[in-house]
């Protein structure tokens, strides 16, 4: 009796020492498991995951209840069965992932380019009207989150990215909003035809006289000389704060729109030299008048007056006024007499570079 | 006679000590690992240590799958349990006591680059400042100055996710501020560079 109990010892330990083994798809699931998890699949496809995960834990649940067997009995052809099914499920699903994740980058790209073309024409237009000051804080405040998603999408955080990208548009659509109303002045078709009738008749009348007019575009930023009826010189100026509006009152810092002309030549200005102008004309006691019964303007407010062409440089800031480079001041200063006529109008083209720039937007 | 039943008495007592020494539930162990891992995620292992926390939370699910194998016999042996279950428990704690310092570390980081932005930021209205004010001041001027107005809007949002303990935002945050300060300035520096230059003319 005893020798049997001692050859039944021997015999468990030999055949102990060769137990079947676990089959390698066991670790390798588990690898590709957290693999699949830090690939995002959890986040990007969450049901597909849960069921690979189940799959994955009733592999682990049959595999324990194997281990648990007597050693003799063990046997892992079932387990081998189901992990090689697991790892197939996991590559279908890593698969998959890539393919989403791909997706989601392919899109955020898109929008990133998207934004970042929008930021640009905003401040392109920002810059033609002179009016950075209310889009600016926008955005720039796009163009931080924009930076923002950038770094996310590098780090193939797409789903964060995403949720960043959807604020951007609130900043640049406010950019948009606090300018469209002075855009839309430049895109205005009857406002652009009355501002071409005024230009007309200002050539024809140099033209008729064979003497200087001045026509002044504000979208354009230029002013052009005419002689005779014919382009003379043209010169880069620069406007105001709120030189894209039509003057309506005295302090708004906007730059008239009207025909007028020049009333004194002064040569000591603050402003190097300047050609003093007749604003307000008839047209604009008209309309400030009409405004101020509308209550558009303040009460008190007076009409305004003293606008000039001046020196000073095309990038000083006005308070209505036109200024020009001291040299070309000069030049007009010398050509032009009292008297000359000057038209300042917004734009002269039905496509200026207002309207083609909104066409991006 | 006499020999063989010692034999069998002593082999009966062996396997019987075997079955029943082991057969409790390590209920208390797994509490315990629970509850550390919880403790993990209280102090921002999900910020702070996502992969090693979902390591060892795999591996918590692994010990609950070996107990749920036992449970489901009659000679039940719960020791390969208990040693995952210590095991997970050791784990979680060695990270969980990491995890304070990987915080302070993501605050540093965060709090460097918010004083470097605030710094970049500063740098930029000081250039402003010294540009001329009013009539005859450049027209881009009044735009960098809104440009700075969104740029101190930013620095005010990044101080509210250090507050909220956002380090990592905070970080991105900060760092793009920064980016675009030196750009203003350089941009600021240009311009006023510019005007110098019209004004010798």
């Amino acid at each position: 009796m005893i020798k049997t109990v001692l050859l039944l010892i021997a015999l468990t330990i030999v055949t102990g020492c060769k137990s079947a083994p676990v089959p390698p798809e066991v670790s390798e699931a588990e690898q590709q498991q957290l693999g699949l998890w830090k690939a995002g699949a959890e986040i990007y496809l969450p049901a597909e995951y849960k069921a690979y995960i189940r799959s994955l834990r009733d592999g682990q649940i049959h595999l324990a209840s194997e281990n648990n067997r007597f050693i003799w009995f063990r046997n892992y052809k079932t387990t081998k069965v189901e992990f090689t099914n697991i790892l197939t499920q996991g590559k279908l699903l890593e698969a998959k992932v890539n393919e989403h994740k791909r997706a989601l980058s392919g899109n955020i790209s898109n929008q990133i380019a998207f934004y970042r073309n929008r930021i640009e024409t905003l401040r392109k237009l920002a810059s033609l009207i002179n009016e950075g000051r209310l889009s600016s804080k926008s955005l720039t405040k796009a163009e931080l989150q924009l930076a923002e998603v950038c770094v996310l999408s590098e780090r193939g955080c797409y789903t964060d990215a995403e949720q960043k990208l959807k604020g951007i548009s609130r900043h640049t659509e406010h950019a948009a909003n606090s300018m469209l109303p002075i855009l839309n002045r430049y895109a205005d078709n009857d406002k652009i035809t009355k501002w071409r009738n005024w230009v007309n008749e200002t050539v024809e009348s140099s033209k008729r006289s064979q003497s200087y007019s001045i026509v002044v575009s504000k979208v354009d930023k230029r002013l052009f000389l005419y002689k005779g009826g014919r382009s003379y010189k043209t010169y880069e100026i620069g406007l105001g704060t709120n030189g894209s509006h039509d003057k309506l009152y005295a302090g708004d810092k906007a730059t008239p729109e009207g025909k007028y002309h020049v009333i004194k030549k002064v040569p000591g200005s603050r402003f190097y030299k300047a050609l003093l102008i007749n604003y307000p004309n008839e047209d604009d006691r008209r309309q400030f008048a009409v405004a101020k019964r509308k209550g558009l303007i303040p009460q008190r407010a007076g009409i305004g007056g003293l606008i000039e062409i001046h020196g000073g440089g095309k990038n000083g800031m006005t308070y209505g006024c036109v200024a020009m480079e001291d040299h070309h001041i000069d030049e007009l200063f010398r050509i032009v007499d009292v008297g000359t006529p000057v038209t300042i109008v917004g734009a002269i083209e039905y496509e200026n570079s207002v309207t083609s720039a909104m066409k991006k937007l | 006679m006499n020999r063989k039943r010692i034999i069998y008495l002593a082999l009966g007592v062996m396997i019987l000590a075997l079955l029943l020494g082991c057969s409790k539930k390590p209920e208390q162990e797994l509490a315990d690992s629970k509850a550390v891992l919880e403790a993990v995620a209280a102090e921002g292992g999900e910020k702070y240590a996502k992969e090693e926390l979902n390591v060892i939370q795999s591996e918590m699910t692994a010990a609950q799958d070996e107990m749920a194998v036992q449970d489901g016999k009659f000679f039940k042996n719960y020791d390969k349990t208990k040693e995952m279950l210590t095991q997970v428990k050791a784990k979680a704690e060695a990270l969980k006591a990491e995890i304070p310092a990987r915080k302070e570390k993501a605050k540093a980081d965060a709090q460097a680059a918010l004083d470097a932005a605030t710094m970049a930021v500063t740098d930029a209205k000081a250039l402003l400042a010294k540009a001329p004010k009013g009539k005859g001041s450049m027209a881009d001027l009044e735009a960098f100055n809104a440009d700075v107005q969104g740029l101190e809007s930013a620095l005010t949002e990044t101080q509210g996710l250090m507050t909220s303990e956002d380090y990592f935002a905070a970080l991105d945050k900060a760092n793009g501020i920064k980016d675009k300060a030196a750009g203003i300035s350089t941009q600021i520096t240009e311009a006023l560079e510019k005007v110098k230059a019209s004004k010798k003319r």
